[in-house]
């Protein structure tokens, strides 16, 4: 009820409402421009299905009695319904149909207002048109060093609900316990949840979500999990980042284990990326186990590398599943020391890329090369590394065992071994 | 009438009260507050708007101005009162404000959850709507003008059982807000050394 002064007897005749209620009534009825005028929408803030139809009324009473629905006309989100929608039921109320409707505009929802002839609001109602919906689906979780709980989801619906849809997690331990909902929400995007506590190893938990509006509800299929299973953990910190002494294609990289997990790390694996400074293209040492340093090779002279590490903490207390890998540490560079053997011409940089400048016997090496970074697994062979290699059989051979192409590291037994260039 | 010129209640009386900068700058304070949520109240108003949808916000739109409980707009003849009488209904105003805002807040959390900007504001609103009324009547008091009569306690209304009429009800409380906030920048004004007699 809206419209007309504030007095006692504008409250409809249809029942009295509570007496707090009627305070804010009294005190609330809105004063119309034009005679003391309320209305009444029926129904009040229905709910409906997109592609359904509306049948409403606007009935009017007030001082003095006997006040007439002529002239009064339908507003839907500030734009006038053409007359075809409405007609006069009675002289006090003016009906309206809508068919077909589609979705909200605004999750508060659709304005629905009859108007007076002059313009002024009498009554208004909102409606909420969407969807019920759909199973929500892709349930993924992780735990950050076994003292919590993480998960996210998709929602349902290949397009919008058009009504406020809320999301529940809920999770139970599988063979006991009652059902928990999760309280922490969008804590990693707008569907996630948050466990920060009271979570059990060793025993599986059921986990789902249940969606629900206005128009229905709708629950995805159960994960059930093993917070051991999905352990995650900080990433490695100190990650220190130096040269080897002045050989100028390598870096060494050391760092520590997470310590939050470094008592049950045995068999933790670490992955670095590196990339040049001014590049976007990381380039990924994936095979680096269970070990705190690794060294870099195959590296550009005098170039700053920015380098990452992460720890995956695989087989923690036993799990046999993969294990998540942890956030990249922070960006650590450093440079390799420029190369100080002369280039071609007396003095002059390197040629890019460390491509030869000349002789038939380097372009025969050149396809060679070529040939083996298709067919083997050096990738980051290049004439700067056989000429690197010339320079250590000449300079001592204790020094050609402790290097590696292609920028990997010591590896775990079984691992496939690199091909060094002094086996060529 | 300003602070130069004496108390509120004795235009006439010397400045003789040493603690006069003190209180100037106290004044200033309250006067930069006030100004402060004017403008952080229209901003609100027009986040409020654009979440209740069309006709609200739209240019045209009159809404009828419904009574609120307790707080009624600034009086056609509220600016030919005498300024200590203008700040007293200022202060009870900003003491009204809070619940008010916060009941429309609660009540746009049923109907947008999802207006994250829109609930910060309103709980914005009413935290700073307190600390505005705390500090004017902080003012009052060294000015030796009467402090507000108690509070009378809105009546516990549990708001419009519709969403349209609670839609409009939380739209004149932000307006009825963004008045009171500019009345106040306005008489505060009147008080520093400068404002109009």
């Amino acid at each position: 009820m809206l419209a007309g002064r504030p007095r006692p007897s504008a409250q409809s005749a249809r029942r009295t409402p509570p007496l707090p209620l009627l305070l804010l009534c009294v005190l609330g009825a809105p004063r119309a421009e034009s005679g003391a005028h309320t209305a009444v929408i029926s129904p009040q803030d229905p709910t409906l299905l997109i592609g359904s139809s509306l049948q409403a009324t606007c009935s009017v009473h007030g001082d003095p009695p006997g006040a007439t629905a002529e002239g009064l006309y339908w507003t839907l989100n500030g734009r006038r319904l053409p007359s075809e929608h409405s007609r006069m039921l009675n002289a006090s109320t003016l009906a309206l149909v809508l068919a077909n409707l589609n979705g909200s505009r605004q999750q508060s929802g659709d304005n629905l207002v009859c108007h007076a002839r002059d313009g002024s609001i009498l009554a208004g109602s909102c409606l909420y048109v969407g969807l019920p919906p759909e199973k929500p689906f892709n349930i993924s979780c992780w735990s950050k060093n076994m003292k919590d709980l993480t998960c996210r989801w998709t929602p349902g619906a290949h397009g919008e609900t058009f009504l406020h849809t809320n999301y529940s997690l809920k999770y139970k331990l599988r063979w006991y316990g009652q059902d928990n909902t999760c309280e922490e929400y969008h804590t990693v995007g707008p569907h996630s949840c948050h466990i920060p506590k009271d979570l059990a190893l060793f025993t599986p938990y059921e986990i789902w979500v249940e969606a629900t509006n206005r128009l229905g509800s709708a629950r995805s299929d159960v994960l059930t999990l093993d917070i051991l299973d999905v352990v995650t953990t900080d990433p490695p910190p100190d990650v220190h980042v130096s040269r080897v002494g002045g050989l100028e294609d390598q870096l060494s990289v050391r760092w520590v284990s997470p310590p939050a997990l470094k008592d049950f790390l045995f068999q933790a694996k670490y992955q670095i990326r590196y990339r040049v400074e001014d590049s976007v293209d990381w380039k990924v040492v994936d095979d680096v186990s269970n070990q705190t340093s690794c060294r870099l090779a195959g590296l550009k002279p005098g170039t700053v590398y920015f380098v990452q590490v992460r720890c995956n903490p695989f087989g923690i207390y036993g799990s046999k599943k993969a294990g998540i890998w942890s956030e990249w540490s922070h960006p650590t560079a450093a440079s390799t020391p420029r190369s100080e053997r002369p280039g071609p011409g007396g003095g002059a940089c390197e040629p890019r890329g460390g491509e030869p400048s000349s002789g038939p016997v380097r372009r025969e090496l050149k396809q060679f090369l070529g040939w083996l970074k298709k067919h083997a697994y050096c990738s980051n062979l290049s004439f700067r590394l056989y000429d690197q290699w010339r320079a250590w059989m000449q300079k001592s051979h204790k020094t050609r065992n402790q290097h590696r192409t292609r920028g990997s590291c010591p590896r775990a037994d079984g691992v496939r071994r690199e091909v060094l260039p002094d086996k060529l | 009438m300003s602070l130069r010129e004496g108390s509120l209640e004795d235009p006439q009386a010397d400045s003789s009260v040493s603690f006069l900068p003190h209180l100037e700058a106290k004044i200033r304070q309250t006067h930069s507050l006030a100004r402060l949520l004017t403008k952080y109240a229209e901003q609100l108003l027009q986040e409020y708007v654009q979440h209740q949808g069309a006709p609200f916000g739209s240019p045209g739109f009159s809404p009828p101005r419904l009574p609120v409980a307790g707080l009624s707009a600034p009086a056609p003849g509220h600016a030919g009162l005498p300024l200590a009488e203008r700040l007293r209904l200022d202060a009870e105003a900003l003491a009204e404000l809070p619940p008010l805002l916060d009941a429309v807040r609660h009540r746009q959390a049923e109907l947008s959850p999802r207006a994250l900007r829109l609930l910060r504001r309103l709980e914005d609103a009413t935290r700073q709507t307190r600390a505005l009324g705390a500090a004017l009547e902080a003012v009052l008091a060294a000015l030796g003008a009467a402090a507000p009569g108690p509070r009378r306690e809105p009546p516990a209304a549990p708001g419009p059982a519709g969403v349209f009429p609670a839609k409009l009800l939380g739209l004149r409380v932000c307006g009825l807000y963004r008045e009171w906030t500019r009345r106040t920048e306005g008489d505060l004004g009147q008080l520093l050394p400068g404002g109009p007699a």
